[in-house]
């Protein structure tokens, strides 16, 4: 009995193995990859959809219910024209107002922080990919930053500048540089949790760029020698085109991260003084206008979708270019 | 050959890589269970979302209220959450919408309890225990009791403690320049902001002392609900007009921001900050505060007062426990109501000018899955008790909710705390709870948005509470109950049911 309950039972876990066996290399990669497939849909997919269809309906602030009657893309179009300003707590857009609106104050965080880590982060790889004494030392100092969670990092910032406390506000004011009361103002609020960015986040560029420097081929460098080439052009002709689609990857992480930018205005600032598209997001919610939340989200993040596809686009043109 | 080989162990590679996933699934899912069925307590503990102050004290608290008529065999477990009462709102909010079970009990700030009450998250109180809400309604402060009330009167939560706004002040210094305090009775006897202004100025020069006044100016909800508040409503002016409209009906109340009384209450702050400001108030002396306070929340302008820089300080009573503290100012501080603009029989707005105080204060509510209500109750009927009011008062200088116990000898003899009772009643007997309606939440933010802006002289106050009237009154417009949809609600109703009592 025993031996046939064995003989059955291998029998019937030979189907499917053999079914698999009879896969081809792509078909099993597929099988592999359902799994996966499957709990992104769920994870990440089913709640995209439900933030679409939470957008494309009333708000709704009374009773049990959380969101009203359908109204079709209403939502995005009094969010777009400006009429839905009055409820969120800054406006979406206003042309009169280019610091204390939503979709400007994210634009000019995520241009300016990612210009500066992008230039620094650079300049941080290549003095990294030298060779010289304490190197290891340095590469800690410059990526030390990087391990600093964010809301101590929120509070250093946060401290620097208060009145009274932090002794960088006279200094700067005595420059010119900062009002007595930085924090008060959404432009100098702004700049703060810019520097705040750009002093902790260039080190993540400088490890990425650093690991694209160090993937380019020495001898490229011994054949320039040979040639004869200048430092300058050494660094055009090979060190630049070779570690640009790093640069890319590295732009592409940052630029959708502080498209998203939201715990570092929390501590370093108030959502109220630097309002980003995610403080929308997080305050309409917070006061319980779901739908409003919904749509915000849901433009944020087509927004970024759109920003992304640029940078894929200059990246399948990089990689194009490169002969890879 | 070798391409036959390589199949061949590919294909053992893939069995065994099915075998290993559906091991590891077991695995995995008998671990998750584990961690799951460890998530659960006992069934006579009840979980408390509260603060690090009751999470310290929560040994001495339950055993006050096993003493009080608590069973024995019901335990309490405090949750501290975070320190920031908007983030704890949000975090409720996120609980309360999950159907969580737990916890059972919530400690609300009288701040944002309506919306909760609104969107049906709480249970009703008076339902199910009619004796304890009329007991409530009908001993503790009224206007407390509003802020835990939805719009037939229902009671949906005990109230723990109320605070309200008070100023503090270094009787040492005052007295130094030539003041009495004691003998003009400034414990009880208001002053109004003129004289308030000119004894601290004074002092201020006499004393050689830094600042003279500080208080919470950034642009974030205390701005909104209670300093800027009180300074308008000390001038007889409000938001929406008169008192009876605080809790609504949005949409159909007027917005009265630009009025001349809450301009003018502007233009003071504004004077008290920058002197040399267009068009100053000129009964009030000017200069006696600091740039500073337009980013000071409560810390941060406490401190300076601490540190003996600041004459007189705008707080709440948890800062009088501190700076009265005997390692502190000791006797040296003294506590007076709020300074008034106008007196009540001149404000333009019925229910305001006098001495104003915003009421805060913190409510416990009961989370309608909890599957433990029976316990939960009872420990919100324990929490009625007074006895356990004066025993929190004492630990944690919780201001007792109903104004009797204000009489009692015991709370005179509480140290530090007790020697400012009768300056405590005061303010809450005459306090004003904030405007609370769906719509408080974005008119908040924008109140606070435009007050600041006024104070630091980024526009004249006239023009900014233009701005703001015509932002509330959109707000206003956008929040009003939609037929299909409010279910006969409104915003809450001023008056009580008669079965409310009160």
């Amino acid at each position: 009995m025993a031996a046939e309950t064995g003989s059955g039972r291998s029998l019937s876990l030979s189907s499917p193995g053999r079914w698999i066996e009879s896969l081809s290399d792509t078909q099993f990669a597929y099988l592999l990859l359902t799994p996966c497939l499957v709990l992104f849909g769920v994870i990440a997919f089913w709640p995209l959809l439900r933030t679409f269809e939470m957008s494309l309906h009333a708000d709704l602030l009374y009773g049990a219910e959380r969101i009203g009657p359908f109204v079709g893309f209403e939502n995005y179009v009094e969010l777009l024209t400006g009429e839905r300003n009055a409820a969120l707590p800054r406006p979406f857009f206003d042309s009169t107002q280019i610091f204390t609106s939503a979709l400007t104050v994210t634009i000019i965080f995520t241009v300016v922080s990612v210009f500066f880590e992008t230039v620094l982060g650079f300049g941080q790889a290549l003095i990294l990919n030298q060779e010289f004494r304490g190197r290891r030392w340095a590469r800690v100092a410059i990526i030390l930053p990087w391990a600093v969670p964010i809301v101590i990092q929120g509070m250093i910032f946060f401290l620097l500048f208060q009145p009274t406390i932090g002794f960088l506000v006279e200094p700067l004011q005595q420059l010119g540089v900062f009002s007595s009361t930085p924090q008060a103002n959404s432009v100098e609020s702004l700049v703060i949790v810019i520097v705040a960015d750009v002093w902790k986040t260039s080190a993540f560029m400088a490890l990425i760029i650093l690991a694209g420097l160090q993937s380019i081929d020495r001898s490229l460098y011994d054949v320039a020698d040979v040639a004869g080439a200048s430092k300058f052009e050494r660094f055009r002709t090979i060190t630049l085109p070779l570690v640009l689609s790093s640069v890319l990857v590295a732009m592409l992480f940052r630029t959708i991260g502080a498209m998203r930018v939201f715990g570092l205005i929390e501590t370093v600032s108030s959502c109220s003084t630097v309002p980003s598209l995610s403080c929308l997001v997080v305050q309409a919610f917070s006061s319980s206008r779901y739908a409003s939340a919904a749509t915000v989200a849901f433009v944020t993040a087509a927004i970024i979708g759109l920003v992304v596809s640029v940078y894929i686009v200059k990246f399948a043109d990089v990689q194009g270019a490169g002969g890879f | 050959m070798a391409p036959a080989d390589g199949d061949q162990s590919s294909a053992v590679d893939r069995r065994r890589f099915v075998k290993a996933l559906g091991a590891t699934g077991l695995t995995a899912s008998s671990g998750l269970a584990g961690c799951l069925s460890r998530g659960s307590t006992g069934p006579q503990t009840i979980e408390i979302a509260a603060n690090t102050d009751v999470q310290e004290n929560i040994g001495e608290i339950q055993a006050k209220l096993h003493e009080v008529g608590l069973s024995n065999d019901i335990e309490l477990s405090a949750i501290a959450g975070v320190q920031s009462s908007g983030s704890r709102k949000q975090q409720y909010n996120r609980w309360l919408s999950g159907n969580l079970e737990q916890p059972a009990l919530f400690m609300m700030d009288s701040g944002w309890s309506i919306p909760f009450i609104l969107r049906d998250q709480l249970v009703d109180i008076s339902q199910i225990r009619p004796e304890l809400a009329d007991t409530i309604q009908q001993e503790y402060f009224e206007s407390f009791v509003r802020s835990i009330e939805g719009q037939s009167g229902g009671l949906y939560g005990v109230p723990l403690f109320p605070t309200t706004g008070t100023m503090l002040y270094r009787k040492d210094l005052v007295r130094e320049a030539g003041f009495s305090p004691e003998r003009n009775n400034w414990a009880t006897e208001p002053l109004s902001w003129q004289r308030f202004s000119e004894v601290t100025k004074e002092t201020m020069d006499a004393t050689d002392t830094r600042w003279g006044f500080s208080f919470q100016a950034n642009s974030y909800e205390g701005l909104a609900c209670c300093d800027f508040k009180e300074f308008t409503g000390s001038w007889g002016g409000s938001y929406f007009g008169k008192k009876a409209n605080l809790f609504g009906p949005v949409g159909e109340r007027p917005v009265t921001v630009d009025s001349d009384p809450v301009v003018n209450a502007t233009r003071m702050v504004r004077t008290f900050i920058e002197g040399d400001t267009q068009n100053p108030l000129s009964s009030v002396a000017a200069d006696i505060s600091p740039r500073a306070v337009l980013q000071w929340q409560e810390e941060t302008s406490r401190r300076p007062f601490s540190n003996g820089s600041v004459v007189m300080h705008r707080n709440w009573p948890y800062a009088i426990a501190i700076a009265g503290a005997a390692d502190a100012f000791g006797r040296d501080l003294g506590v007076m109501p709020m300074p008034y603009g106008v007196t009540e029989q001149n404000a333009t707005y019925e229910g305001y000018g006098g001495t104003t105080s915003s009421l805060g204060g913190w409510h416990v509510a009961l989370n309608p899955n909890s599957p433990k209500r029976a316990e939960a109750i009872e420990v919100m009927e324990a929490m009625v008790e007074p006895e356990l009011q004066l025993f929190l008062f004492e630990l944690l200088g919780w201001l007792p909710p109903r104004p009797a116990l204000f009489e009692t000898e015991r709370m005179r003899q509480v140290p530090v705390m007790g020697r400012y009772v009768e300056t405590l009643k005061m303010t809450v007997e005459n306090s004003t709870p904030r405007p609370v309606t769906v719509a408080w939440p974005q008119q908040s933010t924008k109140i606070a948005q435009q007050a600041n802006a006024a104070f630091s002289g980024d526009g004249t106050p006239s023009q900014r509470m233009q701005t703001l009237k015509e932002q509330l009154q959109a707000i206003e417009e956008a929040s009003e109950p939609k037929d299909a949809a409010a279910g006969g609600g409104g915003g809450q109703s001023p008056s009580r049911t008669t079965s409310g009592g009160g």
